[in-house]
C-alpha cells in the first residue's frame, strides 16, 4: 500500500503540473474568445524541447546547468514534503522549516544561474527578482507559521492531519494564511497583477527574463519545475481551504481529495480570471500588493496568538 | 472564540484591510462588509442574551449603516466625480501594519479590561472595537479629503457599537435608535457639505481649507 501510494505521487507529480499550466492558458484562451492552445500544448512543448540542442553563452560557466538540475531536484524533494495531495498524508512527513529554507535555497540557486550568463536582461530581471522577495519571504514565512502555532506541530503533514474537531479558531487562520499565500504565489510565480507570464518585453518582465538564457532540455527542466512548483503552492493553499470546511463539515477521504481537486482546479480558474481581467501593475504599486499578503499574514498570526492565549 | 468574537474580529480585520487602499468605492464596500460583520456579531450575542429588541436594532443597522449609508455617500463620490484620496499622509501599507500593531495593543488592553470586569464573556468583541476606533482615528488622520473623514469617522462609531454590545446586556431600544438616527442626519449632512465645499472650494481636501478663497 505504501509502495503504491509512493508510485502514484510520482506519477501524479510528473503528469499534472503540465496540465494545470495548460487549464490556467486554456481559461485564458476561452475568456479572450480563442480557441487557444490544446490542454496537451504543455507536454508538446516539453517533448519538442527534449529534442533541441542547448545553447549556452560563452560566458557561463559550469553552475549555469547545474542551477536549474538542483532547482528540479529541490523541488522533486518539495513534492515529497509538502501535503499537496489529498491521500498522501499517511506516508510522509515534512516540516515547515525545510519548506521554508529549500525555497529559498531554490531561488539561491536560480539567481546564481540567471547572473551567470552574464546577459545584462539577467542581471537587472534577477536584481527586481530579489528586491522582491526580500518583501514577499516574510510574508510566506509568517503565514506557515501561523499554521504551525495553531495546530500545536511543525510538520506540514500532521497539521492536514488532524482529526475533526469543531474549533472556531482554526477557521480564520487557515482562511488567511491561504489568502496570504494565494498573493505570494502570485509574485512568487509572476502571474498577472504583478508580472505578465506571456510577454517578452523586457522592461516589464521579472521571472522570463531570467531564464531567457535557457534554452533545449534546460529550459524544458526550468518550465517543468516551475509549474510543478505552481502546483505544490496551490495545493498547499487547497488543504487549507479544505481544512476550513473540515472543521465544520467531516468528510471522508474520498469527499475530502476530491473537494481539494476541486479547490486547485477552482484556484487555477481565479488566476486565469485574475490574469484576464487586471492590468498589469507599475513597478513601484508591486511593493504595495505584496504588503497586503504580509497583512493577510500578520493578521494569521494574531489569530493564532489569541488561539494561543484563549486555550 | 466563540462566533460573537469571530465575526467582531471580521469587521476589524475589513477595517484594517480598509486602511489599504485609497480607492474610495473599494473603501465603502469594506465599511458595509465591516459593518454587515459587526451586525452579525450583534445578532449572536443577542440570540445569547435572549433579548428581542436587539434584533430590531440589527435590522435598522443593516439597513442603514450597511446599506443606505454607503449608497449616498457613493452617490455624493458619483456627484463630485472623485474616485481616489490620493494624498496620504503615509504609505498605505504601512498604515495597514500600523493598524495591526494597534489590533496586538487593543488585545492587550482588553485583556485588562476583562481582568477587572469577568462578567464579560466576549474578549474578542472588546478587541475589535477597541482596534476599530483605533483603526476610524488612524483613518481620519492620514486621509485628507473629506469623504475619508466621514468614512473614519463611521468605522470609530462602529467600534463605539461593538464595546456597548460585548459589555453591556445591550442598551434599551429607544437609546440605539437615537444614536442611529443622530449619526444617519449627521452623514446626509456632512455629504451635502462636502457637496458645499467641492462646488465653492474645487477641491475637498480638508487640510487646505483654512486658507482664504478668493471669488
Amino acid at each position: 500500500m505504501k509502495y503504491l501510494l509512493i508510485s502514484l505521487q510520482i506519477i501524479l507529480s510528473l503528469l499534472l503540473p503540465l496540465l494545470a499550466i495548460g487549464i490556467i492558458r486554456q481559461i485564458k484562451a476561452k475568456l479572450q474568445n480563442r480557441i487557444g492552445p490544446p490542454l496537451m500544448q504543455p507536454y508538446f512543448n516539453l517533448i519538442k524541447l527534449f529534442k533541441k540542442n542547448q545553447i549556452f553563452s560563452h560566458d557561463s560557466t559550469w553552475i549555469f546547468p547545474l542551477s536549474s538540475i538542483i532547482n528540479l531536484s529541490i523541488v522533486l524533494i518539495l513534492s515529497f514534503i509538502v501535503p499537496w495531495l489529498p491521500f498522501n498524508k499517511s506516508v510522509f512527513s515534512g516540516d515547515i522549516f525545510l519548506l521554508i529554507y529549500l525555497l529559498a535555497l531554490m531561488r539561491f540557486f536560480t539567481i546564481i544561474g540567471s547572473i551567470d550568463t552574464g546577459s545584462p536582461f539577467s542581471s537587472f530581471s534577477t536584481s527586481r527578482e530579489v528586491s522582491l522577495a526580500v518583501l514577499l519571504e516574510p510574508a510566506i514565512i509568517l503565514a506557515l507559521l501561523a499554521l504551525a502555532v495553531t495546530f500545536k506541530t511543525s510538520d506540514l503533514f500532521q497539521i492536514f492531519n488532524y482529526a475533526y474537531s469543531l474549533d472556531l479558531i482554526k477557521i480564520p487562520v487557515l482562511i488567511l494564511s491561504a489568502s496570504s499565500l494565494f498573493l505570494a504565489s502570485v509574485v512568487e510565480f509572476s502571474r498577472c497583477p504583478v508580472d505578465d507570464p506571456t510577454t517578452h518585453l523586457e522592461l516589464t518582465m521579472i521571472h522570463e527574463a531570467m531564464i531567457i538564457e535557457n534554452s533545449g532540455l534546460n529550459l524544458a527542466i526550468v518550465e517543468y519545475t516551475y509549474s510543478l512548483k505552481l502546483l505544490l503552492f496551490y495545493g498547499l493553499i487547497a488543504q487549507c481551504l479544505t481544512h476550513c470546511i473540515l472543521i465544520i463539515l467531516n468528510l471522508s477521504i474520498l469527499l475530502q481529495s476530491i473537494l481539494c481537486l476541486l479547490i486547485i482546479f477552482s484556484l487555477l480558474i481565479l488566476t486565469s480570471l485574475i490574469e484576464s481581467f487586471s492590468v498589469k501593475l507599475s513597478w513601484h504599486k508591486v511593493p504595495d500588493f505584496i504588503a497586503y499578503a504580509l497583512t493577510f499574514s500578520f493578521l494569521a498570526v494574531f489569530a493564532a496568538i489569541i488561539n494561543g492565549v484563549s486555550l | 472564540m466563540n462566533i460573537t468574537d469571530f465575526f467582531a474580529l471580521g469587521s476589524a480585520c475589513f477595517g484594517i484591510l480598509m486602511l489599504g487602499s485609497v480607492n474610495l468605492r473599494l473603501n465603502l464596500f469594506l465599511y458595509s462588509l465591516q459593518t454587515l460583520f459587526m451586525a452579525l456579531a450583534t445578532i449572536n450575542q443577542s440570540f445569547k442574551q435572549v433579548n428581542i429588541e436587539m434584533y430590531f436594532i440589527c435590522i435598522f443597522i443593516i439597513a442603514l449603516k450597511a446599506l443606505f449609508i454607503p449608497y449616498f455617500l457613493n452617490n455624493v463620490l458619483n456627484k463630485i466625480d472623485i474616485q481616489y484620496d490620493s494624498n496620504v499622509m503615509i504609505p498605505t501599507a504601512i498604515g495597514m501594519h500600523i493598524s495591526i500593531l494597534f489590533l496586538g495593543i487593543s488585545q492587550l488592553l482588553s485583556d485588562k479590561i476583562i481582568q477587572s470586569m469577568p462578567s464579560i464573556d466576549s474578549i474578542g468583541g472588546v478587541t475589535a472595537a477597541i482596534s476599530l476606533l483605533f483603526t476610524g482615528i488612524l483613518f481620519m488622520l492620514l486621509r485628507k479629503i473629506a469623504i475619508s473623514q466621514i468614512i473614519g469617522f463611521l468605522t470609530l462609531e462602529n467600534g463605539i457599537f461593538i464595546f456597548g454590545v460585548s459589555i453591556t446586556k445591550g442598551l434599551p431600544l429607544i437609546v440605539d435608535l437615537g444614536v442611529l438616527l443622530d449619526l444617519l442626519v449627521a452623514i446626509m449632512i456632512a455629504g451635502l457639505f462636502v457637496f458645499r465645499i467641492k462646488s465653492s472650494f474645487e477641491h475637498i481636501d480638508v487640510t487646505q481649507l483654512n486658507e482664504l478663497h478668493e471669488n
